[in-house]
């Protein structure tokens, strides 16, 4: 599965500290193209620092992340290229409409001048937006910005998606819906192939969408396996969740 | 740099879409006007006196540019301190708090296009209200005979000024996630280029005259009045574009430094 030179998303022991707070440490992991990951782990496990270097949001202390063939350090307008990312916080400017903020977002993607149009046109339709498409995100409900969001990460087609807790704050329905729209995102399509990596904790969403869960605790990774290898015997992620994440965040995991 | 254009006209068109830019710049004319005609009213009282009391070295004192233009031109340096903090407060760190900030560092955007393209902005807003401002004088040249030179060359002092409060701003933005301290770490620095000046005169007596020429080099005020006198020099031009410069380095050294904490 995991041929040599199909990987996609390479983690070299990646470490991150805020000060004296070591929020990363020395994390390491391989993705095959076409994979998709749920990356778990409690609140402050890690989850969103690790993404954002893998964004080149901002550089890791120590350690590199190659994206597509591109280093984050040598290479960082390539690799940034090839990444559609839904940070946690939605990236939106609630003044303009979602045609134009997609627009923009296409344009600072380096989407070439004639490529644009079509590109938004297909975000928009991929993601259930075409009917709001000349409103104004400021008015649009919760539901619909995190559409927006999830636009605004496919306008440029990236071969790497990194979607950082992409059902936060959404009512169950909404929730079912983002659920579809990523598993629509990531199926092949045109014969290109997603890879994706998304951060929850929410476990069902993991059984939902993965084929694979790295789980970190404390910044440290602590599985990295297949879901089939997972919940076999009926084993179920929760109890897994539970063993190995530090106790009483783990209490605090639940839904 | 290709960028540069694309993020100066998203900030610009998120600048007009708010009800700020509109209130600034009405602010702005409104201003503009009230000086301009306390000018006028000023300058016409002198003229009739003078010509009561037949005190034709007065008559022949009394200029334009010099007494009227001039004092218009300083006065509105002075407002462009008070309302060029508030257009560029939000510039890096309104992104911070709607987290659009994330979405242009993982871009493929150098921190010199984002940086450029904020000051563009900025630039371009003051470019706006100094044109503004160009219109009083305007109207001057219905009624008499000001040197276009020097109205011209006064202007440009104070869009030069202008670009260097953008750059200071756009510094202070870079420095914060909170507009209301961005606003006041701008304001503070504008505040101590514009008195140095003084600051200078009070050197002089403790620290020497070579501390006093530096300081007053360095004085905004110093080059601005050499332009307004119609005096265009290099070393002037120069003294503004070092100091934008300067500024844009710092903001993005602010930038890039932020991103690696
Ligand atoms: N900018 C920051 N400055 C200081 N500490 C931070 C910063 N961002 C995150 N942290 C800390 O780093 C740890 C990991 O945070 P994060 O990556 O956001 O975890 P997760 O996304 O898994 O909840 C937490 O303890 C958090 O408080
Ligand atoms: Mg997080």
């Amino acid at each position: 599965m995991l041929r040599r030179g199909s990987r996609v998303i390479e983690a070299r022991g990646i470490s991150k500290r805020y000060g004296d707070l070591v929020a990363v440490a020395d994390v390491s992991f391989k993705i095959g193209k076409g994979e998709i990951v749920g990356f778990l782990g409690p609140n402050g496990a890690g989850k969103t620092t690790t993404m954002r270097i893998l964004t080149g949001f901002m550089p890791p202390t120590d350690g590199t992340a190659i994206i597509a063939g591109h280093d984050i350090f040598s290479e960082p307008l390539a690799a940034r290229r090839c990444v559609g990312y839904l940070p946690e916080q939605l990236p939106l400017y609630l003044e303009m409409t979602v045609t134009a903020y997609l627009t923009y977002v296409a344009k600072i993607k380096d989407v070439a001048r004639r490529a644009r149009a079509p590109a938004v046109d297909r975000a928009l339709e991929r993601c259930g937006l075409t009917e709001v498409r000349s409103r104004v995100i400021g008015n649009l409900s919760r539901g619909f910005r995190q559409r927006v969001g999830l636009a605004q990460a496919i306008v440029h087609d990236p071969p790497v998606l990194v979607l950082d807790e992409p059902t936060l704050g959404l009512d169950p329905l909404q929730v079912r819906d983002i659920r579809q729209l990523i598993a629509d995102l990531t199926s092949p399509q045109d014969g290109n192939q997603r890879t994706v990596i998304l951060s929850t904790h929410i476990l069902p969403e993991v059984e939902a969408i993965c084929q694979r869960v790295i789980l970190i605790n404390e910044g440290r990774k602590t599985v990295d396996a297949p879901l089939e290898e997972l919940t076999r015997d009926g084993r179920s992620l929760e109890e897994l969740f539970a063993r190995e994440t530090t106790h009483d965040v783990a209490e605090e995991v639940e839904s | 740099m290709k960028h540069v254009v694309t993020v100066a006209s998203r900030e610009l068109q998120g600048l007009f879409v708010s009800p700020v830019a509109y209130g600034v710049l009405s602010l702005f004319a409104v201003l503009a006007g009230f000086f301009f005609i306390l000018g006028v009213a000023w300058f016409s009282d002198v003229v009739v006196r003078a010509q009561q009391f037949q005190a034709f070295d007065v008559l022949a004192d009394l200029n334009l540019n010099d007494r009227l233009i001039g004092e218009f031109y300083g006065s509105m340096s002075v407002v462009l301190l008070f309302l060029i903090p508030g257009i560029t407060m939000g510039l890096f760190a309104a992104e911070k708090v709607q987290g659009t900030h994330e979405l242009l560092l993982t871009s493929p955007l150098t921190i010199w296009d984002i940086v450029l393209g904020k000051f563009l902005a900025g630039a371009l807003f003051v470019l706006l209200l100094v044109a503004v401002v160009g219109f009083y004088p305007g109207l001057l040249f219905f009624y008499g005979d000001p040197e276009l030179g020097k109205t011209l060359s006064g202007l440009l002092g104070l869009l030069l000024v202008g670009w260097i409060y953008v750059a200071i701003g756009a510094f202070a933005s870079s420095l914060t996630r909170s507009q209301v301290l961005a606003f006041l770490i701008s304001f503070v620095l504008l505040l101590c280029l514009l008195l140095l000046p003084a600051i200078s005169e009070l050197g002089v007596a403790g620290g020497g005259a070579s501390v006093g020429a530096i300081l007053s080099y360095l004085s905004t005020n110093t080059h601005f009045e050499e332009l307004v006198r119609g005096l265009v020099t290099t070393s002037d031009l120069v003294y503004f574009a070092v100091m934008i410069g300067t500024f844009l380095v710092l903001t993005k050294t602010a930038v890039e430094t932020a991103r690696w904490r």
